[in-house]
């Protein structure tokens, strides 16, 4: 399996640069209560491309993912989806404007939050009919990427009766069916057994294969050295080290990077 | 008298008893909702104000707050006692019951996970359709046995209408208690409530099941 991951890294890298960044986040601070999370952060992503972010807890990878996706609210810093501002300089653009861009992204989070009021059709169905597509678009959707994440037949089910790597899937396919342009996961595995992590894993690799821009915060190292074309190690707030998943796994230039990818290597 | 005609007396008093029971759900369902949400307004103003007139509400006898709208306003305005005390008597009813229910809607859309409105929130609902389709069906399934407490105990408080002398059943049966100096209309009313909970504890147990189908 390990071998099967790596070339599908290497297929799909060649190919994975050029183009304008479809996010670009520069300069990017936050404070909670004054304690400083995120302190400078700049990096892009191009289509295509896969991004892991890296780090120990507490240095401000979920923050990030959050003020991409406007759940937090950032002090400083801009932040572009296509080349617009979403913020600038802290200043973040029109309500109207950022339900806009809300459309191009999707989040996947730790704990799936699916609703569990909802069947599986119904809680990926609903929110793309609300998005005004028709009810058959939407269920049409539904059953491809049902199809796509392995869980034909589960339509009818609740997610309370879903394992937690089959809920997961089933909320990676509820952001899919809104075509997002990027994806963010934070720590998509977390949450799982371990013998749960592989099938999702699985899926986003498969996702990672069809192109699909994604933001990956994960601590599964051997997932992020095959699947990304560009590794961030966060720590403190700052982007101590980004490279090239071979740069960062076996030739790491930063000592804090070295001494946290140490903790991975038994 | 017959404890047939006790019966049939009382009986007449039922509907009244009903209306107020009816009633009293029927506005202090949704009014206690409009309390709960503003008890957890933004505004501390508001939300301060509103949390002190829950504490009031909760924390003084029904009994009272019947007496207060019933008579209040002859007392203060020298207004006419309405003759139809139904009115007085399901506002005050109303303004309790809300009061105790804002409580418990308040601890249920507190019990949801953030994670459902952040997930709601990036899927593109709007605050509105988040509260209506995510929040609230999941906040009436948590809260419903809470909610059934107060009912049953709702039905057991339509007996307090006697202290404005509403001719609810058990003001009846009390009447009758006086005058024959007898016991039993205590007991026929004890059977009626517990009859009428029994009712009540079936269809709430009902909606229950009914909800029951997810976690
Ligand atoms: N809502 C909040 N209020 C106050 N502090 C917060 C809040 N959210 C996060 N923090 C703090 O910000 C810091 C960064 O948190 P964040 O969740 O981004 O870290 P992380 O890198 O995702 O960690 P982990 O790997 O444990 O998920 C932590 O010190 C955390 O305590
Ligand atoms: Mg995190």
């Amino acid at each position: 399996m390990r071998e099967e991951m790596e070339t599908v890294s290497e297929k799909t890298e060649k190919t994975g640069t050029a183009s304008a960044p479809i996010l670009e986040i520069r300069n990017l601070q936050k404070a909670f209560d004054r304690v400083a999370v995120l302190r400078d952060i700049s990096f892009s992503i191009n289509p295509g491309n896969v991004v892991t972010v890296i780090g120990p807890s507490g240095s401000g990878k979920s923050t990030l993912l959050r003020c991409a996706s406007f759940l937090e609210t950032a002090n400083d810093g801009d932040i572009l989806y296509d080349g617009e501002y979403a913020l600038k300089g802290g200043v973040y653009a029109s309500k109207k404007e950022l339900g806009r861009f809300r459309t191009l992204f999707g989040m996947v989070f730790q704990n799936f939050n699916l609703f569990p009021h909802y069947s599986v059709m119904k809680n990926i169905c609903e929110p793309t009919v609300l998005r005004g597509v028709s009810k058959e678009e939407a269920r049409d959707r539904a059953v491809s990427l049902l199809k796509k994440m392995g869980l034909e037949g589960k339509e009818n089910a609740y997610p309370c009766q879903l394992s937690g790597g089959q809920q997961q899937r089933v909320a990676i396919a509820r952001a899919l069916a809104l075509k997002p342009e990027i994806l963010f996961f934070d720590e998509p595995t977390s949450a799982l057994d371990p013998e749960l992590t592989g099938e999702v894993l699985k899926v986003i690799r498969q996702l990672a294969e069809d192109r699909m821009t994604m933001v990956v915060v994960t601590h599964e190292m051997s997932f992020a050295h095959a699947v990304s074309h560009r590794v961030i190690f966060m720590d403190g707030g700052y982007i101590m080290e980004e490279g090239s998943p071979e740069q960062i796994f076996q030739d790491p230039q930063q000592e804090r990077t070295k001494k946290f990818l140490s903790n991975y290597k038994q | 008298m017959s404890l047939l005609t006790m019966i049939l007396k009382m009986s007449e008093g039922l509907g009244k008893t009903c209306a107020i029971f009816f009633l009293t759900l029927l506005f202090s369902l949704p009014l206690g909702m409009l309390v709960a949400l503003l008890r957890m307004s933004k505004n501390k103003i508001v939300s301060s104000v509103v949390r002190f007139v829950i504490t009031v509400l909760r924390g003084t006898p029904l009994m009272l707050q019947l007496l207060a709208v019933t008579y209040g306003p002859y007392y203060l305005f020298g207004a006419n006692v309405s003759r139809n005390k139904l009115i007085p008597v399901v506002i005050a009813f109303s303004i309790n019951y809300a009061a105790y229910f804002a409580e418990i809607y308040r601890g249920g859309i507190e019990s949801i996970p953030a994670g459902q409105y952040e997930a709601a929130e990036v899927l593109g609902y709007s605050r509105f359709q988040t509260f209506v389709r995510i929040v609230l069906p999941q906040v009436i399934k948590r809260i419903l046995p809470s909610v059934t407490n107060e009912v049953v105990t709702l039905v057991k408080d339509t007996s307090m209408a006697f202290t404005v002398s509403y001719q609810e059943m058990f003001t009846i049966g009390k009447q009758i208690a006086n005058s024959q100096t007898s016991f039993v209309p205590f007991i026929v009313a004890g059977v009626f409530y517990y009859v009428f909970n029994f009712v009540v504890d079936r269809v709430m147990g009902g909606i229950e099941k009914r909800l029951n189908y997810y976690k």
